[in-house]
């Protein structure tokens, strides 16, 4: 039975992602930070172990690879989990700095984290890890410096970590515009129903699963054929 | 037979340097005190020694069911992942065997440990080991903190009462994170090393934070952290260049040094995660002289001191150290082994070793 992790499992595209793989019959252990969520976004789905926690927090990261290691595989891990930052979103010269920093805890350090408690089921596997980033680590959007810059990071790690480790599966899916609450957070107050449903990046992030293309970045919307044809 | 050092020196009337010192040749044995370690160097000769200090690597804690444990931290290998062995008792004698990956351990102040695998993991090819001995586990807290309140300095059961940490620091101790002394510079003093310096006698610096020792037979050495400074990898470049020896103090510090060896057999300053494993397949490619304590720790530690200084002259010595009722661990006496001095490449049976591959080095990927 193929085993998953996926963190920020209750909402958008980790939730998303979390049913597609339920309902292929893969074991999952996910989290999110509010338990109450995370429980209504699992209900029904078998196979699944929920811990509520915060991926910031060391003591939670440890709890989740414990749950992990006590089966001992792991094929797949999806860092998921993030944090935008203030909303609105501050330009760069007045930005916090200990926002900035929780918003690096969330997007960087917490996955890397993961990725090294994680590395010897995934290393067993010779498995994927799909770090989920955004067109705001490539983009210059203003008011973005916070969040964008630390998906940036995410990315460039992504890059690194693949050609340190060329027997795993090291992907920077961008995902693009989702109607999700991270999404909205970033445009409060605007209607974002225009936004495709994140269970359509969902679908791509699983053809690139399916696929195992060589690592690198990939964009949802790349990924929209039936197949990956590289 | 070999005879444990059951207490350091200064507790039985000696100095530091008191200790006995044999000092093994081509030649033959040759029986002195450790303060007498300049006559048997040259001008132009260089010491490396290890500025590691030793941590109090031995923290208890409590087991789910309530079962008192002592985790030794053998090292950190990634982020909040260290490599951790469980003792049932103080001084270090019953090996844990019944623990399950993703059990947690209580520690002092409410830090955990919890067990993630055992080492080395499937990644690496090592099969689940039955009864596993070393884990990689993840740490909820601050280890050093909780070595600094909580810890104290592994011991076995060769040594009946606790000594202080200082006991277990060496002369040179800066850095720390040894989770057992490098013990071999220990004899050293600061009078001593005066008197060294005045004799022409040089002195370099590594750092290698030596994990727990108690190994099996059969098991590969652990991962450890090392640093070569540029300095002292012009010094040993130079003291080669130079056909003067370079008398590593310690096994800690001939890892150190052989992990920075480039393909061309030069020495560049390099830090990181060690995985080296010096033996028959793999030479010691700068040192040419080593100081070292007597220890019966498993193979590794005798294809180290034969990979430095052949195997017939590693047999002689302690064949002689056991008849002359040498006393043997980390607070016993001393050896200095001085091979025939050439280019440690250059002697019979070199040009079939080089053709065998060399271990890896430094990691660069994730210790599993």
């Amino acid at each position: 039975m193929p085993t998953a992790v996926i963190t920020g499992a209750s909402m958008g595209l980790g939730r998303a992602t979390a049913h597609a793989l339920a309902e292929r019959g893969w074991s999952l252990v996910v989290d999110a930070r509010r338990p109450g969520p995370l429980t209504d976004a699992m209900r029904g789905l078998a196979g699944v172990t929920a811990l509520a926690g915060d991926v910031t927090d060391a003591a939670h990261r440890v709890n989740l690879a414990a749950e992990v290691h006590r089966t001992g595989r792991l094929d797949l891990l999806v860092n998921n989990a993030s944090r935008l930052g203030p909303s609105p979103q501050p330009e760069l010269r007045r930005y916090p700095l200990d926002e900035l920093s929780r918003v690096y805890a969330a997007n960087v350090f917490a996955p890397l984290a993961l990725i090294q408690l994680l590395a010897e089921p995934l290393a067993a596997a010779a498995g994927t890890i799909v770090n989920v980033s955004s067109d705001a680590a490539t983009e210059a959007y203003p008011g973005w410096g916070g969040y964008g810059s630390a998906k940036a990071a995410l990315d460039q790690l992504t890059a690194i970590l693949a050609a340190e480790q060329p027997a795993l599966r090291c992907y920077a899916f961008d995902p693009g515009d989702m109607r999700t609450d991270l999404h909205q957070q970033a445009f409060p107050g605007e209607d974002i129903s225009d936004r495709p449903e994140p269970e359509v990046a969902a679908a791509a992030l699983l053809r690139l699963i399916d696929g195992r293309p060589p690592s690198g970045r990939y964009r949802a919307a790349d990924l929209s054929a039936p197949a990956v044809s590289r | 037979m070999r005879r444990p050092a059951d207490s350091p020196p200064e507790a039985r009337g000696l100095a530091r340097d008191g200790v006995r010192l044999l000092v093994a040749t081509p030649d033959g044995m040759l029986h002195g005190r450790f303060s007498d370690l300049p006559r048997y160097l040259a001008p132009g000769d260089l010491l490396v020694v290890n500025t590691s200090a030793t941590v109090a690597a031995a923290v208890p804690g409590r087991r789910g069911d309530g079962r008192p444990v002592l985790v030794h931290w053998s090292g950190r290998v990634a982020g909040d992942t260290w490599l951790v062995e469980l003792r049932t008792g103080e001084p270090a004698v019953g090996r844990v065997t019944d623990a399950v990956a993703g059990e947690t351990i209580s520690l002092p102040g409410a830090a955990t440990v919890t067990l993630l695998h055992a080492f080395p993991g499937r990644g690496r090819g090592g099969p689940d080991r039955p009864r596993p001995r070393m884990w990689a586990a993840a740490v909820a807290g601050d280890a050093a903190a909780l070595q600094a309140r909580h810890g104290r300095p592994v011991r076995y059961s060769y040594v009946p009462r606790a000594w202080p940490l200082s006991t277990y620091q060496t002369v040179f101790a800066r850095s720390p994170g040894s989770a057992e002394m490098p013990s071999a510079a220990r004899p050293f003093t600061a009078q001593l090393v005066t008197e060294l310096i005045s004799a022409g006698i040089m002195l370099a610096t590594v750092t290698l934070h030596a994990g727990v020792a108690s190994l099996e037979t059969g098991e590969a050495p652990l991962p450890e952290w090392f640093s070569v400074p540029p300095a002292t990898a012009d010094l040993v470049n130079l003291t080669r260049a130079a056909g003067r020896r370079v008398v590593a103090v310690g096994t800690t510090s001939t890892r150190a040094l052989e992990s920075a060896v480039d393909p061309g057999g030069r020495v560049r300053a390099s830090s990181g995660l060690t995985e080296l494993v010096i033996g028959p397949s793999r030479p010691a490619r700068v040192v040419t002289g080593l100081i070292t304590g007597w220890h019966d720790e498993g193979a590794s530690h005798l294809d180290l001191l034969a990979a430095v200084a052949g195997d017939d002259l590693v047999r002689a010595a302690y064949q002689a150290a056991e008849q002359a009722g040498y006393l043997w661990h980390e607070f016993g006496d001393s050896c200095l082994l001085l091979p025939p001095s050439r280019q440690p490449l250059a002697g019979p049976g070199a040009s079939q070793r080089l053709m065998q591959p060399s271990s890896s080095s430094v990691s660069t990927g994730l210790v599993t």
